[in-house]
């Protein structure tokens, strides 16, 4: 039971980061980032080169790791979002350039990266063990206790700063915030890049644990979707609670209907739409988000 | 303006029935068979798309219904010994019914929600066909006998495709048949009562249900006939590749027909044809750029939406607008 | 306005310099072989392992001279096409082989999409290797498939044994990812099993394939207390996390798959924790890679930056097509022809020491020769490099 908790604990906090960047991006431009899981991906994989072929420790690679994603999200918010978002029609046509990035960022790390899996020492060895009642590795906890401090860290950016102040307005009501002086574009461009750095700060940390490959994008995506539909779309605490549930609902489901085996994802998907058509706007967002 | 649009009609007939097959036997490039089949059958699903997006929902579960019809299609002709030409309107009604079943709750949702859950249920989908033991689970169903002869009263309509000499002519005659009707009921849709009850959808739901429209049995009924078609172009696919397995139709597959509706345009009942045969054409042309294939195709797909992100139809109406 | 041009211009010059580069100076005529597989998206590491193998060895013909069938000397040419495992794409990848002439097509890399490509490759007279196991594809009617490597319900069987025998393992567990492939594999293990009497104490747990953390995955399966835990059809992705994930939860048993895998991702991913990690080879282990392979193994580090142990198994096809077709020139415009000489098609392994023999297999699994006869390298990781734990045949 302890091991349960344990391990639903660790995956929640882990899927909570990455629904958190893909929430703040969708609340502040009502966009479904569907490149959010390639710009994971290349978190990984930036802090694998610095890692294991630089051979410079594990916070530099981490450190650039967020430094480029949080670059290439602001120049993608730039030059590609807010030129398409002027000028469309409907606001989900920016679904398609989504898509085009995410192929596109595909076709990069195919060709920069390569298509092995790749991966990075242990940053810490030995495995905490109580009885084995509860195992549980000394990397996994300290990415856990990382990812949570991050998730911590972001609340409080969110919070109490300037500019966190500001994207919250923005997020809330787009027209009020603009009216009261907010620069709307300067702080969807930092809301924009401070998603993608959290995507490649996940993709950084989890590195060191899961490895990294390119086949990762696509589905992280697609889980950091459901995590803020659980949740409520464009709320960050919404994000949060979808990340540990969906954390939860694993390694419960995998205990419980371990003896059932193939069915196990099944119910976990096919509950997920029942609770959706219960409950539209997850369990915290605004209706009809 | 009427006989121009019997023109244009006769036109696009000419060509997908004439010239097509012309051109091709000119060339050479049996190829462009398949290809054009395939370009076919996922307009058709894409057209089921465009539908839901015509009430205002963002479906991204065709890869869902596809391959449900799909699998009905195959379980009948393997397991009952059903012909191929009946299982194909039964696939899809299979599919209409089921998602009226489905629908009924989901409609309810918007946004980014109903997008979600429709991916979602790609994946349930997928999973069920794993889980089930009708679909042979894992192993698929292979082995599946192409269309026989399709005869009424003794008189022979279609003959039997395994006794042809080109099947693929038959193939790409099929699709086409079928994308011409499908379009044809769509464009029908579009322009009647329906259709406009349709768009009020799309516009306000609320004003809609408040001036006495019946919302919910729309949604439903867009829905399922969206679903219809989605059942429909799963069946001859698998008709042509005669096997089927979970992985068939994945939630790629779902993705990509909500992107041939963005390309060709929301606003033209003909846009996820022109955007199936861009983004599906277009990836096997470039399939000479060998390991650079992707980052042309993705890189064109993202010009394209800085050029025109209201779709490629939509550079017909800013003409239409400066006239 | 500028941007645009920009991006078509570069979009442009790319397709140029493609269209000019593809233009080879071939003095000789052109033989050409195609390759059907993934070599993008999240499976991309099995088509791309096969294609390299393919690119490397036909670089390497042509460049000392070209294969000679019969009385012409051909140089060799791999056209491919990315499925991106898809197989409406395959079928599409297929139809493409055929409107170029090619009679010889190595993949597709998975369940559905070879069996997809079927009724395409048998209408136009094309063979193909496909690295997929479905039985029907190979055993009567029919007859254009020939498996391009063991097939899993080959090689598990013999590795429970050697492990019954030589560890004393009794109770065996199995883990698989819920796609078709792995399934398959994990089904037709788990009866292989039991059949020569071992206990299968656990075989129904599966996992997605996006799983980040696999100690959900196996803790139930772990707790069964299995002498041997299986990992069916493991992805070289999955496979170090599964292993690292199954020891830090304190399991001390053995752990195999029936999958090729690659020492270098197992060696970064899990480390010495992958020691003892059971798995199956092609033939490049030190002792029985002959100079050939080790050339071959160099050429293809030189030509693309880092060599793929999975490529061990994937360089046969081409080397069994071009040899059947030297055995018999006339199978070049036409595969009945080589379907006949495949029967008695013998030729010397150029890959291995020693005098092992390139014939065609697989009576006992299809009734019919349609299986490429690679040695069935049982292998063992240990600190970051494969040690061969035994060899044996397939017939």
């Amino acid at each position: 039971m302890e091991q349960i908790i344990a391990n639903g604990l660790y995956l929640g906090a882990q899927y909570a980061l990455i629904a958190l960047g893909l929430t703040l991006i969708f609340s502040l431009m009502n966009v479904l980032n569907f490149a959010h899981g390639q710009m994971y991906v290349l978190g990984g994989f930036v802090t694998y080169t610095f890692v294991a072929q630089l051979k410079l420790p594990f916070i530099v690679g981490l450190l650039a790791s967020a430094v480029v994603l949080a670059v290439v999200g602001a120049l993608v918010e730039k030059f590609l979002f807010r030129p398409v978002i002027r000028k469309s029609r409907r606001e989900e046509g920016t679904m398609l350039l989504a898509a085009g990035i995410a192929f596109f960022l595909d076709a990069v790390i195919l060709l920069v990266f390569g298509e092995k899996q790749r991966g990075v020492p242990k940053i810490v060895n030995g495995v905490f063990n109580w009885d084995f009642r509860l195992v549980m590795p000394y990397d996994r906890i300290l990415i856990g206790v990382l990812a949570i401090a991050a998730i911590v860290g972001f609340i409080l950016y969110m919070q109490y700063s300037r500019t966190g102040r500001a994207m919250r307005a923005l997020a809330q009501d787009r027209v009020a915030a603009q009216l009261m002086g907010v620069d709307v574009d300067r702080y969807s461009m930092i809301g924009f890049a401070l998603g993608a750095m959290l995507a490649g700060v996940v993709g950084g940390l989890l590195v060191t644990i899961t490895g990294i490959n390119l086949g990762m994008g696509g589905p992280t995506s697609i889980k950091a979707f459901m995590m803020i539909m659980i949740g409520g779309a464009g709320v960050i605490s919404g994000a949060i609670a979808g990340g540990f549930i969906l954390g939860m609902m694993e390694s419960i489901g995998l205990s419980v209907l371990a003896a059932y085996g193939d069915i196990t994802y099944l119910v976990i998907f096919a509950s997920l739409m029942v609770f959706l058509a219960f409950r539209p706007q997850g369990l915290m967002g605004k209706p009809w988000g | 303006m009427n006989a121009q649009r019997l023109l244009g009609i006769a036109g696009f007939l000419l060509a997908v029935f004439v010239l097509v097959p012309w051109g091709i036997a000119a060339s050479g490039r049996w190829d462009f068979y398949y290809t054009l089949t395939s370009v076919a059958l996922l307009s058709i699903g894409a057209a089921g798309v465009w539908l839901t997006f015509y009430i205002g929902r963002i479906n991204i579960g065709q890869g869902a219904y596809a391959l449900m019809g799909g699998y009905v299609s195959a379980v009948l002709i393997t397991k009952a010994g059903f012909s191929f030409w009946a299982t194909l309107p039964l696939a899809g009604l299979f599919c209409a019914v089921i998602s009226v079943l489905i629908g009924l709750p989901i409609l309810r949702l918007r946004g980014v929600y109903f997008a979600m859950v429709t991916l979602v249920l790609t994946e349930v989908t997928r999973l069920t066909a794993l889980a089930l033991p009708v679909t042979n689970g894992a192993k698929g169903i292979t082995s599946i006998p192409l269309p026989s002869e399709l005869s009424v009263f003794g008189l022979t309509i279609i003959p039997d495709f395994a006794t042809m000499q080109n099947p693929k002519l038959a193939f790409y005659l099929l699709a086409a048949t079928l994308m011409v009707l499908g379009y044809a009921a769509l464009w029908r849709i579009v322009n009647s009562r329906l259709g406009h009850l349709c768009r009020s959808l799309q516009q306000n739901e609320e004003l809609a249900s408040s001036i006495g429209v019946n919302t919910a049995y729309l949604r439903v009924l867009a829905y399922a006939i969206s679903s219809f078609f989605g059942g429909i172009s799963g069946a001859v696919f698998v008709a042509i590749s005669q096997s089927i397995y979970p992985s068939s139709f994945v939630v790629t597959d779902s993705i990509n027909f909500m992107l041939y509706c963005f390309l060709g345009g929301l606003g033209y009942v003909f846009g996820p044809m022109l955007g199936t045969l861009l983004l599906y054409f277009g990836w096997d042309l470039l399939s000479v750029a060998k390991q650079y294939q992707l980052l042309i195709y993705s890189s064109a797909m993202i010009a394209l939406m800085l050029a025109v992100p209201n779709g490629i139809l939509s550079l017909l109406d800013r003409k239409g607008g400066q006239k | 306005m500028k941007r645009r041009s920009f991006l078509t211009s570069t979009v442009l010059s790319a397709v140029a310099s493609i269209a000019f580069s593809s233009v080879a100076f071939a003095e000789n005529p052109v033989l050409k072989i195609g390759f059907v597989g993934v070599t993008s998206g999240p499976a991309a590491a099995w088509g791309t392992s096969n294609q390299r193998s393919m690119e490397t060895r036909a670089a390497w013909i042509n460049e000392t001279g070209g294969v000679t069938i019969g009385d012409t000397t051909y140089d060799v040419e791999i056209v491919s096409f990315d499925d991106q495992k898809d197989p409406k794409r395959a079928i599409a990848g297929m139809e493409k082989m055929a409107q170029e002439g090619i009679h010889y097509v190595v993949g597709p890399n998975v369940d559905d999409g070879a069996a997809a490509v079927r009724p395409v490759a048998e209408q136009n007279g094309i063979m193909y290797f496909p690295y997929a196991f479905p039985k029907e594809l190979y055993t009567a009617p029919a007859s254009n498939a020939i498996l391009g490597m063991v097939a899993s319900y080959q090689s598990g069987p013999a590795i429970y044994k050697y492990l019954m025998d030589n560890n004393g393992v009794k109770k065996v567990a199995f883990v698989a990812a819920n796609e078709s492939d792995p399934l398959s594999q994990r089904d037709s293990g788990s009866a292989a099993a039991k059949a020569l009497g071992l206990e299968v104490v656990s075989d129904s747990v599966t996992y997605q394939v996006d799983t980040t953390d696999f100690t959900p995955v196996l803790l139930p399966v772990l707790q069964t207390q299995p002498d041997l835990l299986v990992l069916s059809g493991v992805a070289p992705a999955a496979a170090p996390q599964l292993i690292r994930s199954a020891r830090e939860l304190g399991y001390t048993g053995l752990i195999s798959t029936e999958t090729a895998q690659d020492a270098g991702v197992l060696m970064e991913g899990a480390g010495e924790l992958a020691n003892g990690f059971i798995s199956v080879g092609g033939a490049s282990t030190p002792e029985l890679a002959s100079d050939t392979m080790r050339e071959f193994v160099d050429r293809y580090t030189k030509m693309f930056g880092e060599y793929n142990d999975e490529s061990n198994t994937k360089v046969y096809a081409l080397e069994y097509i071009l040899e059947t077709l030297k055995a018999n020139p006339a199978g070049i415009a036409d595969v009945e022809a080589f379907k006949t000489t495949m029967d008695g098609f013998e030729a010397p392994n150029p890959y291995m020491v020693g005098d092992a023999k390139l014939k065609y297999v697989g009576m006992t699994s299809f009734g019919q020769k349609r299986q490429v006869s690679v040695p069935l390298v049982v292998n063992t990781f240990k600190d970051g490099a494969f040690e061969t734990l035994f060899v044996a045949q397939v017939d």
